[in-house]
């Protein structure tokens, strides 16, 4: 993939007159997010005016200052980074010995637990919206960090083991041999040697799970009432009576949502391109 | 090393963690809905056994369950026909951009990162009937007869909804194939253009067969997506104007956080979760040819 791609670079009086169209369809694509961050910058009131893209002068960095207060972004931004954490953490250590155990151990029922994971990836997660409601509501789960970083994992799960699963098939297993005569134990061999040797695994299975963790607010809006527990889309919610009419404040927490995603994709684009890609292989 | 490798305490307690959340939050609560399914629960009072009454009325008298079903199957049939094509140009054509093809890939991915939350708002926005920038658009370029109320009238929403999603969706869908078309060896390029290939015929006689098992697996993803689709719609219309925009996810929805029909709205879900599973094992089961190695 990462290969260069001389056939198409070398001869190109093709290049360019595709590359105009590309960039214009690109630039199609990314408008309304420029929109919205250039919003983020402009007065309310501009958002009546003609003009479609206005220079923000000077800029309305006023709008950040309302949607943090306003928008309560402090603590949901807290919220949002500690569950993340945990759900990554999380995620990697069981999605990684789950498929240490079915792509290296021998037992009967291996490939019936590799189908359960891959028939639960196809079970749609809002079908399980209201029977965990009241399966939390009875083990008083809802309205905390639990009833988000569990569902965030589960369904993480089977995904991010094929993508362990798919990894450890290409790892060839006779360092595991020395490993087990020089008397290393399954948890040895999974510390010392696959934790070093997953790393690239590793990583995009981190990336998408800080992805789906960030990004999600369905379950968040149906397991999360308290303030305390509240993840970063809730404070868009925020706007309501006094503010509701403050779109600016409102594209701004938007801005603020967006970038961190933006930033790890942009800093991780390799693992996300992979994590993707395996998603078209494993199917 | 073989004693060691099925010991059956090691498998257990690595297997354990993850398959017990698993199991308690994605199986366990498939079980939970189909029990209630068989009920008429509201979430207080007691509740009465009613046997298949929720799944009768659903399949034989509620027009809503099957426009949801017809909005999934409209949503798949324009990612299959719009979304994915243009995805599949895109990522052929994006070879030939030469030092731009990097930053163009990034770009054109972009909206699929950001959660379907702000890009939903802010569609909301952008179509909103008075000062949205679409129809303040149409108005700059002297189109004001094409102003709609986009999310308000019924046959304009579902295409909105539609719009928004194959937008969100498309860096999703470019990058699979743009993946395919660079995994397809250099060789293949060289010995084509030693045969005096030209650029068209190399991508439509030897890239896009190749890209086949790519295509395919691509349009099963895209479809299953079609009928899990729900943060989009809740977000923009919650099903409305008039249920035009309903879908099953937003429709059990309704029914179970709204109106407090817990019964019914699991007889959904259940409906849902094999809705789900036999669109998956047909689409499978249709696409399964031979393509050849390489």
């Amino acid at each position: 993939m990462a290969r260069a791609n001389p056939a198409m670079n070398r001869k190109s009086p093709l290049g360019w007159p595709f590359g105009i169209v590309m960039a214009a369809f690109a630039a199609i694509q990314l408008f309304p997010l420029l929109w919205l961050v250039d919003y983020s910058l402009l007065k309310s009131s501009q958002f009546f005016g003609a003009s479609i893209l206005i220079w923000p002068k000077p800029a309305q960095w006023a709008n950040y200052r309302i949607a943090f207060t306003a928008g309560h972004i402090p603590r949901y931004l807290t919220n949002s980074l500690v569950v993340a954490a945990v759900t990554i953490f999380l995620t990697v250590l069981l999605s990684m010995m789950t498929a240490y155990v079915l792509t290296r151990m021998k037992w009967r029922l291996s490939s019936f637990f590799y189908t359960l994971l891959v028939v639960g990836l196809i079970i749609p997660l809002h079908a399980t919206l209201l029977p965990n409601f009241f399966i939390f509501k009875q083990f008083h789960l809802l309205d905390s960090y639990g009833a988000l970083i569990l569902p965030y994992v589960a369904f993480g799960l089977p995904f991010c083991t094929l993508i362990f699963c798919g990894f450890l098939q290409t790892v060839p297993r006779a360092l595991e041999e020395a490993a087990v005569l020089d008397g290393l134990s399954v948890p040895g061999i999974l510390v010392r040697i696959m934790l070093p040797i997953t790393r690239p695994a590793i990583a995009t299975v981190s990336v998408f799970s800080f992805l789906s963790s960030w990004n999600e607010f369905i379950m968040a809006l149906t397991y999360v009432r308290s303030e305390l527990y509240k993840t970063l889309p809730f404070s868009l919610l925020q706007f309501t009576g006094q503010y509701s009419s403050n779109y600016a404040a409102q594209a701004a927490v938007m801005t603020v949502i967006a970038i961190p995603s933006v930033v790890v994709y942009l800093l991780f684009t390799d693992q996300i391109t992979s994590s993707i890609s395996h998603g078209s292989v494993k199917g | 090393m073989h004693r060691m490798m099925s010991d059956k305490r090691t498998i257990f307690l690595m297997m354990a963690p993850g398959f017990a959340v698993f199991f308690a939050i994605v199986f366990i609560p498939v079980f939970v809905s189909l029990f209630y399914s068989f009920t008429d629960w509201d979430g207080i009072s007691a509740y009465r056994m009613v046997g298949l009454h929720n799944y009768r009325e659903l399949l034989l008298h509620d027009p809503v369950f099957w426009k949801a079903l017809r909005n999934a199957f409209l949503l798949g049939g324009a990612f299959l026909l719009i979304q994915h094509p243009l995805a599949v140009a895109t990522a052929m054509i994006l070879q030939y951009c030469g030092r731009a093809e990097k930053a163009l890939r990034t770009i054109l991915f972009i909206p699929s990162i950001i959660s379907g939350f702000v890009t939903s708002k802010m569609w909301v926005q952008i179509l909103s009937t008075q000062f949205g920038l679409l129809n303040r658009l149409l108005d700059a370029v002297g189109l004001s007869t094409w102003r709609q109320d986009w999310l308000g009238s019924s046959s304009w929403a579902i295409a909105s909804i539609i719009f928004v999603a194959m937008w969100q969706g498309f860096g999703y869908a470019f990058l699979l194939y743009y993946t395919g078309v660079k995994g397809i060896p250099q060789d293949l390029h060289e010995a084509a253009r030693l045969d005096g290939a030209t650029a068209w015929q190399l991508n439509t006689r030897i890239v896009l067969p190749l890209l086949q098992p790519v295509i395919r697996t691509s349009i099963i993803l895209a479809f299953i997506a079609a009928f899990k689709q729900m943060d989009t719609v809740y977000l923009m219309t919650q099903g409305g104007p008039d249920n035009s925009t309903q879908f099953l996810a937003t429709y059990l929805y309704q029914k179970a956080f709204s109106i407090n029909l817990y019964g019914y709205a699991n007889a959904i879900s259940v409906l849902f979760i094999i809705v789900c599973l036999l669109v998956t094992a047909a689409l499978n089961r249709m696409g399964r040819q031979e393509v050849g190695e390489f």
